[in-house]
C-alpha cells in the first residue's frame, strides 16, 4: 500500500502537462546533465545528444524521439514529473549508447543442440544468428533480457534514476501479470529479475501461474548470469537457455510433428507476441530494443538520411523541422492568467527583413499622416517642457535656481557659470514606460469601410501610423517605449524571408502531422508575440522595420506581390494569418515586461479588432489584474466593441484618423494625468480624461470574472 | 630531535619512503614562534597519493642528485585539498608551516620587506628595515606555501626569481643576502587559469612558471571520498557515505566537462563534502530525509542559480531520496 505522500503521476499531472511541448520543456531542464551522463557512459566527450523525430544511434551522435518520453508520463506510478523527465531520458540514452549488435561471429555450436550437421562457420550478425537458432521467440526473449542487462549494468551508477524506473515498472507489474499468458509472465519475470527490479522470490509469489514459478526457480542461475553477462552474444546464449527452460515447463507452444512451414511461422510469431505483450506492458519501450526491424531502422536511420541528402549539412545536425518547432514551442514562456488558466507564447523579434520596405514605408507614412491629419513634428507639444527634466538627468540648472553645486569649482574652471547653482528636478520627474500592443492577425489587413462607401485595408496601417507617431512622441519625451505585434499563426523567425517562412511552414506542418497527429495544428498555429521595438532598442534602430511594416499594412496587395516576385529577399508577409488571437496572454505578457522596467508610470495600449479566442471574461480579468498592478491599460477597438466589455478604459474607432488620434491622445492624457497625480497641479491635468473614464467611474466596479 | 618517518604509497605501486624529520634549532631568535607554527598531523587526513609524491621528491632533493632546488606547485580546482596536502607534509616533516597568500594586492615589499618608520622613544622617529613575509619565513627552517601563485602580478613575482633558481637567495635593499636554507622548502598552490570564475587569477608568467614543478591535483575519486568520510565519521552510515561520494563525483565531473553547455560553475569541494554536509546531517538527523535537507541547506545555497537544474538532476539521478535512518546511528 502506498503512503499518503506518494501521489501517482497521473493524479498530479494534468493532460496538458503531458503534451509533447510540455514534455520537451521538462526534458530541456535536465538535458545538460543527461548529455554529460551520456558522454560519461559512452566515454565520448564529443557525443552529441539531441532530440529528433526519429530515434537514431551512431558513433558520435544519438537522437531521441520526445514521443518516447511522452509515453512514460501516462504511467500510474508514485513518481514526479521531473523524475520521469530524467529517468526516461537517461533510460533512452543508456540503450542508445549501449546497444550494438553489429559484432559478427560464427554461429555458436551450442545454440543448435538438435542439429547434427556441421554449422556454417561464416561470421553472422547476432540477430541473424538468434533467428536461426530460435526464431522470433528467441529474438524477443533476447531483447527483453538485453534491455534489463543494459539497465542493470549501466544504471548502477545512477541509483536514483534506477529507482524511478523501478517504481514505473513495479506499478505496472500487477496489471501486466494479470493480463499476460504464462510465457509472457515468465519473460516479464526474467526482465524484472535480470534488471534487479524484483527478486525471483517476490516474482514467484506474485506470479499466478504455478508452472511459471517453477520455471523461474530453474532459471535462477541463468538470471544471475544475465545480470553479469559481458556482452550481447553472451546475453543471447542466456536468452536461449531461458527459452529452453520455458519449453521444458510447457510455457512455449509445442510444435506438432506434421506442422507445415506457415504453421511453424505462425506458432513462433504467437510465442513472440506472448513474450512481447508481457514485457512491453511493463518496460519503457525504446525503439532500438523493440524488435529487429526497429533496431535496424534506428541504426540505419542516420545513414538513410545522409544517403538521401548527400553529405551531412548543418540542417542534418540541427534537427528536423518538427522537432525544431516542438523545441521552440517548449522554450516559450508560460503565461499564467488570474483566472488560473495558462498558455504558452512564442516571443521573438519581428523579422528584420521588413526593413527592406522602409523607403516605401516612409513615403506612405508621410502620405497617410497628411491624409489622416496626424502631426509628425513636435508631437509632444505642451508636454515637452513638462518632461524636460527627463532630458537633463534630473538636474535643473541656472543662476539662483537652488543650492551651490558641489562641483562649482570645476564648473568655474570650465566656464560653465550657469551650472554653478543647480538643484534636483521638480518632483514631476518620473520614470515612464509605454507599451503598445497591436493585433497582428490577417483581419487587420482586410479592407474595411471608409466614409464614402469605399473599402480599404486601413486598420493595421492606422495602428502602425499610431505606433510610429507614439514612438516619435516617446522619443521626444525620452519615455521608454516598446511596440509588439501579436497573432496566432505559424511563428516566424527574426531572419525569415518569405521563402524560408513558407518552406519551414510546409515542412514543419507535414512533419508534425506525421509524428504528432492531432497535435500538429496546435504546434504549428501558436500564439506569437513579436517585438517590433523593444524598450532597450533605440528608436533609430527600430524605425526602418516599423516603416516597412507600415508599408506592408498599408499596401498588403503590393507587399504580397513583392514577396511573390522576390521570395528569397522579401520579408515573410505570409506570417499574418487569419486566426483568432488570444489577447489575454499577450496583455499579461506585455504587462509583465512593463513591470520589469521599474517605471513609476506604466501604460499599456492594446489595439484589437475582434474577439479573443479565449473569453472576454478572462481578458477582462487579465486587464483588471494588470490595472491593479499599477499599469494603466487603454483598450482601442477597431470597428469592434469587444474592448468595451474587457477594458475599463476603452475607445472604439471606426475611422483611421480616429484610431490614430485615440492612440496618441490616450497616451498624452495618461501622461498629463500622471503629472497631476505626482504634484503638477495644473488645470489641464484635471481636464484630462482617459476615453470614457468619466462615464465609467459612475458604474459599479466590475468583478475579476467580469 | 630527528626522527625517522615512513611514507607509504596508497596505490601500493611504490615502496615505502624513509625520511627524517627536521628540527628547529633552539638558538634561533624566533624559535618559540617558529616551533609554534609546526602543524599537528590531522588524524582524519587521507593521503590520496600526493603526500607520497611529495616525499618522493624530497628524497631526490636530499640525495643531492639535482643542484638546483626543486620547488613544487600544486595546481587544482577549489576544494581538492592542495593546501591540506602541504600542511600535512609540513606536519610529517616537523617543519614550521608558513602559508603566504599572494593576492593581487601583494607587492614585492610585502613579501621581501621594507624600511619603516618607528618611534625612537624620544619624540622622534627612526627608519628601520622590517622583513616581509617571505624573508621572515626564510630565516629558519620552514615549509613556505605561496598559495594562489597566479593571483599576484608578474612584476611582484619577479622579486622571487632569484630565490627560486640556482642563486637560491634574496638580496635585500639593506645589502643583506638571505639564503635559501637547506631546511627550508618552498611550495605553491594555484587554481587552473581557465574560463571558470577564479576571480583575480591570471596566466602564470612563463619565466616564473619555469622555476616550478607543477603537479595537477584532481578531484578525488569515489573510493577516496568514501575513505575520507569513513575515517572522519566512523559512525556515518554506509549508504550516506556512498551517496555523498557519488553526488560529489558526478557534480565534479560536470564541473570539469569541457563543454560549457553541460558544465556547472561550482564544484563540490572537499569542504562541502567533508565538513558542511556532515554538519547538515547532524543538524537535521531527525528530519525525514536528512541528506536531502543538508543538500538543500548546505549545497544548493552555494551554487549559481543557473546551476540549480543541473545539481538537482544529479541529485535525482544519484540519490532521488536520501538514505533512510539517522545518519550517525542511534
Amino acid at each position: 500500500m502506498r503512503s499518503r505522500d506518494e501521489a501517482l503521476l497521473t493524479e498530479i499531472l494534468p493532460p496538458e502537462e503531458r503534451a509533447v511541448e510540455a514534455v520537451v520543456a521538462r526534458y530541456q531542464r535536465v538535458a545538460p546533465a543527461v548529455t554529460r551522463f551520456a558522454r560519461s557512459l559512452a566515454d565520448d566527450d564529443a557525443l552529441r545528444v539531441r532530440l529528433g523525430s526519429r530515434t537514431q544511434a551512431e558513433p558520435g551522435e544519438i537522437v531521441m524521439d520526445p514521443g518516447v518520453f511522452q509515453a512514460a508520463y501516462a504511467r500510474r506510478a508514485p513518481v514526479t514529473p521531473s523524475e520521469v523527465a530524467l529517468a526516461s531520458a537517461l533510460h533512452e540514452v543508456i540503450h542508445l549508447v549501449a546497444t550494438n549488435f553489429e559484432e559478427r561471429r560464427p554461429l555458436p555450436r551450442e545454440w543448435f543442440p538438435d542439429i547434427d550437421d556441421p554449422i556454417p562457420e561464416d561470421p553472422v550478425a547476432l540477430l541473424d544468428a538468434l533467428d536461426k537458432a530460435g526464431g522470433p521467440a528467441a529474438e524477443a526473449m533476447f531483447l527483453a533480457v538485453e534491455d534489463a542487462r543494459q539497465e542493470a549494468q549501466n544504471l548502477d551508477v545512477y541509483p536514483g534514476a534506477r529507482s524511478v524506473l523501478g517504481d514505473l515498472y513495479r506499478a505496472a507489474v500487477p496489471g501486466a501479470i494479470g493480463r499476460a499468458r504464462p510465457m509472457g509472465q515468465f519473460a516479464l519475470c526474467c526482465f524484472l529479475a535480470v534488471g534487479g527490479y524484483q527478486d525471483v522470490d517476490t516474482l514467484q509469489s506474485s506470479s499466478t501461474e504455478r508452472h511459471v514459478a517453477a520455471a523461474l526457480e530453474e532459471a535462477r542461475v541463468l538470471i544471475d548470469d544475465a545480470r553479469h553477462a559481458s556482452g550481447p552474444w553472451e546475453t543471447a546464449a542466456i536468452a536461449l537457455g531461458l527459452l529452453s527452460v520455458a519449453r521444458l515447463h510447457g510455457l512455449l507452444t509445442e510444435a506438432s510433428a506434421r506442422e507445415t512451414r506457415p504453421e511453424t511461422d505462425a506458432r513462433q510469431e504467437e510465442d513472440r507476441n506472448r513474450i512481447d505483450e508481457g514485457v512491453d506492458a511493463v518496460r519503457m519501450i525504446t525503439p532500438i530494443l523493440r524488435d529487429a526491424e526497429s533496431y535496424d531502422a534506428t541504426k540505419r536511420a542516420t545513414q538513410a538520411v545522409v544517403a538521401e541528402r548527400g553529405a551531412k549539412s548543418d540542417v542534418d545536425q540541427a534537427g528536423d523541422p518538427s522537432t525544431d518547432q516542438i523545441l521552440r514551442v517548449s522554450e516559450g514562456p508560460d503565461v499564467y492568467l488570474p483566472t488560473g488558466q495558462s498558455g504558452r507564447l512564442i516571443v521573438s523579434e519581428i523579422p528584420e527583413r521588413f526593413a527592406r520596405f522602409a523607403p516605401d514605408g516612409r513615403d506612405a507614412i508621410a502620405e497617410a499622416a497628411r491624409r489622416w491629419q496626424v502631426a509628425q513634428r513636435h508631437i509632444s507639444g505642451e508636454l515637452y517642457p513638462l518632461f524636460v527634466a527627463n532630458q537633463r538627468r534630473g538636474l535643473r540648472s541656472g543662476y539662483d535656481a537652488g543650492d551651490l553645486s558641489p562641483y562649482s569649482a570645476l564648473f568655474l574652471g570650465a566656464g560653465l557659470f550657469e551650472r554653478m547653482f543647480e538643484r534636483r528636478s521638480l518632483p514631476t520627474r518620473r520614470a515612464y514606460a509605454v507599451s503598445l500592443l497591436v493585433d497582428g492577425s490577417a483581419s487587420m489587413l482586410q479592407p474595411r469601410p471608409l466614409p464614402g462607401g469605399v473599402k480599404a485595408p486601413w486598420a493595421m496601417a492606422a495602428a502602425t501610423l499610431g505606433a510610429w507617431t507614439l514612438a516619435r512622441l516617446c522619443d521626444e519625451l525620452q519615455v521608454e517605449f516598446e511596440v509588439a505585434l501579436f497573432n496566432r499563426a505559424f511563428a516566424s523567425r527574426v531572419d525569415d524571408t518569405e521563402r524560408s517562412y513558407i518552406d519551414r511552414l510546409n515542412a514543419t506542418r507535414g512533419s508534425l502531422r506525421r509524428t504528432q497527429g492531432g497535435a500538429a495544428d496546435r504546434l504549428t498555429r501558436t500564439v506569437n508575440h513579436y517585438l517590433v521595438k523593444s524598450f532597450d532598442q533605440r528608436w533609430v534602430a527600430a524605425e526602418p522595420t516599423l516603416a516597412g511594416l507600415f508599408w506592408t499594412a498599408a499596401k498588403p496587395t503590393e507587399a504580397a506581390t513583392a514577396a511573390r516576385r522576390d521570395a528569397t529577399g522579401s520579408p515573410p508577409v505570409s506570417m499574418f494569418e487569419k486566426a483568432a488571437n488570444v489577447d489575454e496572454l499577450n496583455v499579461s505578457h506585455a504587462a509583465e515586461r512593463l513591470g520589469t522596467r521599474h517605471s513609476q508610470v506604466r501604460m499599456l495600449v492594446v489595439l484589437a479588432d475582434g474577439m479573443t479566442r479565449g473569453s472576454v471574461e478572462t481578458l477582462a480579468a487579465s486587464v483588471d489584474a494588470v490595472e491593479h498592478s499599477g499599469t494603466t491599460v487603454l483598450g482601442i477597438g477597431i470597428g469592434d466593441a469587444t474592448v468595451e466589455a474587457a477594458y475599463s478604459r476603452s475607445q472604439v474607432c471606426a475611422r483611421p484618423e480616429a484610431l490614430t488620434r485615440a492612440m496618441i491622445e490616450g497616451v498624452r492624457s495618461a501622461l498629463r494625468k500622471s503629472i497631476a497625480l505626482s504634484g503638477g497641479d495644473t488645470w489641464w491635468a484635471h481636464q484630462s480624461l482617459l476615453y470614457d473614464e468619466g462615464t465609467r467611474s459612475e458604474r459599479t466596479p466590475r468583478s475579476m470574472n467580469g | 630531535m630527528v626522527e625517522p618517518i615512513t611514507f607509504v604509497d596508497p596505490t601500493g605501486r611504490g615502496g615505502p619512503i624513509e625520511l627524517t624529520t627536521f628540527t628547529v634549532a633552539k638558538d634561533l631568535p624566533d624559535h618559540d614562534q617558529r616551533a609554534g607554527k609546526i602543524p599537528e598531523p590531522d588524524p582524519h587526513y587521507v593521503d590520496l597519493g600526493m603526500l607520497y609524491k611529495l616525499a618522493a621528491i624530497e628524497e631526490v632533493r636530499r640525495s643531492g642528485l639535482v643542484e638546483t632546488p626543486l620547488h613544487v606547485a600544486l595546481r587544482g580546482h577549489m576544494g581538492t585539498g592542495k593546501d591540506h596536502d602541504l600542511e600535512q607534509f609540513a606536519a610529517m616533516l616537523r617543519l614550521p608551516y608558513y602559508r603566504i597568500p599572494l593576492t593581487g594586492e601583494v607587492r614585492d615589499i610585502t613579501l621581501i620587506g621594507s624600511v619603516k618608520l618607528f618611534g625612537d622613544g624620544r619624540g622622534g622617529t627612526e627608519s628601520r628595515w622590517q622583513d616581509g613575509d617571505i624573508t621572515r619565513a626564510l630565516r629558519g627552517p620552514g615549509l613556505i606555501n605561496l598559495s594562489e601563485l597566479n593571483a599576484a602580478g608578474a612584476e611582484t613575482l619577479f622579486a622571487l626569481h632569484a630565490l627560486l633558481d640556482r642563486y637560491r637567495a634574496l638580496d635585500l635593499p639593506t645589502g643583506e643576502t638571505v639564503h635559501l636554507r637547506d631546511d627550508t622548502r618552498v611550495f605553491g598552490t594555484l587554481n587552473p587559469t581557465d574560463l571558470r570564475d577564479y576571480a583575480g587569477t591570471q596566466t602564470l608568467n612563463k619565466a616564473f612558471a619555469d622555476r616550478w614543478i607543477i603537479w595537477e591535483k584532481a578531484f578525488p575519486e569515489v573510493g577516496q571520498i568514501e575513505a575520507m568520510l569513513t575515517r572522519r565519521y566512523p559512525k556515518l552510515g554506509a549508504p550516506f557515505v556512498t551517496t555523498m561520494a557519488r553526488l560529489a563525483i558526478e557534480v565534479n565531473e560536470s564541473f570539469t566537462s569541457a563543454d560549457a553547455r553541460t558544465r556547472v560553475g561550482t564544484p563540490m569541494s572537499l569542504r562541502t563534502i567533508l565538513d558542511r554536509i556532515p554538519a547538515g546531517l547532524r543538524m537535521y538527523a531527525a528530519d525525514a530525509d536528512p541528506l536531502r535537507r543538508a543538500w538543500e541547506e548546505f549545497v544548493l545555497t552555494h551554487i549559481d542559480p543557473f546551476d540549480t537544474d543541473h545539481y538537482e538532476t544529479v541529485w535525482s539521478a544519484v540519490a532521488r531520496r536520501g538514505p533512510e535512518g539517522p545518519p550517525f546511528g542511534k
